[in-house]
C-alpha cells in the first residue's frame, strides 16, 4: 500500500470487498452473511431463495442488472447440490426435465433479449419490481391459502381424498406423451409452454423460477409431489446456465466474484436450513414460507407506491 | 509519495519569502500543485480513497484558490418518475451524452464570493457551465438547461459523485495551500483532469492542469477484462465453476 493512500476515517478498509463487475464495494461479511441468510431459508423451504437474494443485492446497492445475472449463475451451484440427492432416491423425471429444459432455455433466451431492450429504455428496474410483486402476491397468497387449509384439516381427522388430478381441455391438446415417471399421459405443449413461461421470468426477476414451476408442475400438470422438486432442479440447472452465459454474453453482468461468496455463505447456510427444517411439519414450513414470499412482495409493492423522496433519478450508462 | 510533499511543502517554506517579492510583479506568477497519488488502483479491497493535494503560489493576503477535479466522461441518464395509475413510474429521461462521472470543486471560501457568475461562465466553472450535450429529446433548452441540469447534479451530489466543496481549501500566508480529495468508492476507472485556478479581486490570474490516472488492477481488473474481452468463455467458466461448487458442496455435506 503506497504512503499517502489514506482511508476514509472510520472504516477498516480490509473487511471490504470491491466487486470487479458490480463495481461497488461491499462488507464481505455482508455478502457471505446473506448467502447463507438466504442459504438457510433454501435449505429451510427447499427453494431455490432467488426470489429473496435479488431484490436483497439491489438492496445493497449492486444494479439491478448484476443482481440478476449474477444470482442465475449462483442458482446452478445451488440446484445441482440439490439434484443429487434427489437424483440418488430416483425423483428425478428426466423426460419430463427434458421437455421442461427446452421450453425453459427457449424461454429464458426470450427473457435475456427482453431483458436488454427494457434496459434500454429504462423501464428494467420497474418490471423486475411489478413482476415481484405480482408473482410473488399470488403464489404467496395461494401457499398461505393452502397450508391454512392443510393445517386445519389434519387436525379433523379422516378427511377424503380426491381424485390424482383432474381432467380438462388440456388434456386434449396435440404432441401427446407418456413421462412414465410422473404417471401421466399429457401433450408435451403443456410442460413446454409452462417452463418457457417460468424461464421469461427466471431471466427478467434472477430467479430459479421454482417458486412458480413448483405449484404448476402439480397443480396444472398433475405430477406426483415426489418427482416434483427433483425434476424442477434439474431443468433450473440448465435454465440458469443459459442466462448466466448469455448474460456474460449480452451484458457482461455476471459478477463471478459476488457470485463464489453468495455461493460459499449459501453452502453452509443450506446444511442448517434443511436440518432445522427436518423440526418442523410440512404444512407449517409452507405457511411460513408463504408468509415471507408475502412480505417480500408487500415491501416492494409498498416501495412502488410510497411518494419517493426525488422524482428525479441517475444513471451512469457504460 | 508522502515524502514528495514535505519536500516541497519544506522548499516552498524556504522559498516563500522571496516569492512574497516576486508576486508583486504579475507578469511571473508561480503557481505550483502536486497530489499525494497520481496512480489510484482499484483492488478488490477498494473501499474509497482520499488524495492530498497540495501547491504554493506567489500570492497576495485575499488570494483565492479554485481546484476542479472532472472524472471520466461518458453517458449519464436522469429520469423523472410520475404516478400512473397509483404507482410511481419513470415517464420522462434525459441522456447526458459527454457528462464527466465525477466533478467536484474545491475552493477555500464560497465560490459566489470568489467570482462572477458570468465569470464562471467564461471560465467554465461549476456544473450550470458544462459544455453538455443531450440525445434528442422533447424536452425545450430551457427545461434541460434549468430543472433537469439540477437534477443531475443533486442526484449525482446524492451518490457522492460531484460536489461543491466550500472553505475545504486552506491557505497557509497566502502562498501555501492543500486540500483533501475525496475518492468515493463508486468512482470510474479512467483520467481524472485537475485543474487549479489562482485568483485575484474575482480574476484568475494562473492555472494549472494535471491529471490522475484510476484504474482497475490485480484480480479484480483480471476478472473485469475476462468478461468483457472473452465474454463467451467467462460465461462458461461461471457456469463450470457453480457446478463443480454444487457438487462439491453436496458431496462434502453428504450424511453417511
Amino acid at each position: 500500500m503506497p504512503v499517502g493512500h489514506l482511508p476514509a476515517a472510520g472504516y477498516s478498509k480490509h473487511m471490504y470487498i470491491y466487486l470487479p463487475i458490480a463495481e461497488v464495494s461491499l462488507h464481505i461479511a455482508v455478502v457471505i452473511g446473506l448467502g447463507g441468510g438466504v442459504g438457510f431459508l433454501s435449505g429451510l423451504f427447499g427453494v431455490g431463495g432467488g426470489f429473496l437474494m435479488t431484490p436483497l443485492l439491489i438492496f445493497l446497492g449492486v444494479p439491478s442488472a448484476v443482481a440478476v445475472a449474477t444470482e442465475a449463475n449462483q442458482i446452478v451451484a445451488s440446484s445441482v447440490s440439490g439434484v443429487l440427492a434427489h437424483w440418488r432416491r430416483g425423483n428425478v423425471d428426466f423426460k419430463m426435465g427434458g421437455i421442461l429444459l427446452a421450453g425453459g432455455v427457449f424461454g429464458s433466451t426470450l427473457g435475456v433479449f427482453l431483458f436488454k431492450a427494457l434496459q434500454e429504455i429504462g423501464q428494467i428496474d420497474l418490471v423486475i419490481k411489478l413482476s415481484y410483486v405480482f408473482f410473488l402476491g399470488i403464489i404467496g397468497a395461494l401457499m398461505l391459502i393452502e397450508s391454512a387449509r392443510a393445517i386445519l384439516r389434519s387436525r379433523q381427522a379422516g378427511a377424503k381424498r380426491g381424485k390424482l388430478h383432474q381432467h380438462n381441455f388440456l388434456h386434449g391438446l396435440p404432441f401427446k406423451m407418456r413421462f412414465r415417471k410422473s404417471k401421466l399421459y399429457i401433450s408435451a405443449l403443456l410442460p413446454f409452454t409452462l417452463a418457457a413461461f417460468v424461464g421469461i421470468l427466471s431471466a427478467i426477476m434472477g430467479v430459479g423460477g421454482g417458486f412458480i414451476l413448483v405449484p404448476a408442475m402439480i397443480y396444472i400438470l398433475g405430477m406426483p409431489t415426489s418427482v416434483v422438486v427433483g425434476t424442477s432442479l434439474f431443468q433450473i440447472i440448465f435454465v440458469t446456465a443459459n442466462v448466466t452465459i448469455l448474460q456474460s454474453v449480452q451484458t457482461q453482468t455476471v459478477d463471478f466474484l459476488l457470485a463464489g461468496l453468495l455461493l460459499f455463505g449459501a453452502v453452509i447456510g443450506a446444511q442448517f436450513g434443511s436440518r432445522f427444517g427436518a423440526m418442523l411439519k410440512g404444512e407449517q414450513l409452507r405457511g411460513l414460507l408463504a408468509l415471507m414470499v408475502l412480505a417480500v412482495s408487500l415491501k416492494l409493492a409498498f416501495d412502488l407506491v410510497v411518494t419517493p423522496s426525488d422524482l428525479f433519478s441517475v444513471e451512469i450508462l457504460k | 509519495m508522502m515524502m514528495r510533499a514535505f519536500l516541497l511543502t519544506f522548499m516552498m517554506m524556504l522559498a516563500s519569502p522571496f516569492m512574497a517579492t516576486a508576486a508583486t510583479a504579475s507578469d511571473d506568477n508561480v503557481l505550483i500543485a502536486d497530489v499525494s497519488e497520481d496512480n489510484v488502483a482499484i483492488t478488490t479491497s477498494f473501499h474509497g480513497t482520499q488524495l492530498l493535494l497540495f501547491g504554493a503560489i506567489s500570492g497576495e493576503k485575499d488570494d483565492d484558490i479554485i481546484v476542479i477535479i472532472s472524472g471520466p466522461e461518458g453517458a449519464i441518464a436522469t429520469r423523472r418518475k410520475e404516478k400512473v395509475g397509483g404507482i410511481w413510474v419513470n415517464t420522462a429521461a434525459v441522456t447526458w451524452k459527454n457528462a464527466p462521472s465525477y466533478y467536484q470543486i474545491f475552493t477555500n471560501r464560497p465560490l459566489a464570493d470568489i467570482i462572477t457568475p458570468l465569470e464562471q461562465d467564461r471560465l467554465k466553472i461549476g456544473y450550470k457551465h458544462l459544455p453538455l450535450l443531450t440525445d434528442d429529446t422533447a424536452l425545450s433548452k430551457a427545461e434541460l438547461d434549468g430543472e433537469w441540469r439540477d437534477a443531475l447534479a443533486r442526484t449525482m451530489q446524492n451518490v457522492n459523485l460531484w460536489r461543491n466543496h466550500e472553505e475545504a481549501v486552506s491557505l497557509m500566508r497566502g502562498a501555501l495551500f492543500r486540500l483533501d480529495v475525496p475518492l468515493p468508492k463508486n468512482i470510474r476507472p479512467g483520467t481524472y483532469d485537475v485543474r487549479v485556478l489562482h485568483m485575484r479581486d474575482g480574476a484568475m490570474i494562473s492555472e494549472k492542469f494535471s491529471s490522475i490516472s484510476v484504474a482497475k488492477s490485480g484480480v479484480g481488473a483480471l476478472i473485469y477484462r475476462f468478461a468483457h474481452d472473452y465474454s463467451f468463455f467467462y460465461g462458461i467458466f461461471a457456469v463450470l465453476f457453480a457446478v463443480a461448487s454444487g457438487w462439491l458442496a453436496a458431496v462434502a455435506f453428504r450424511r453417511s
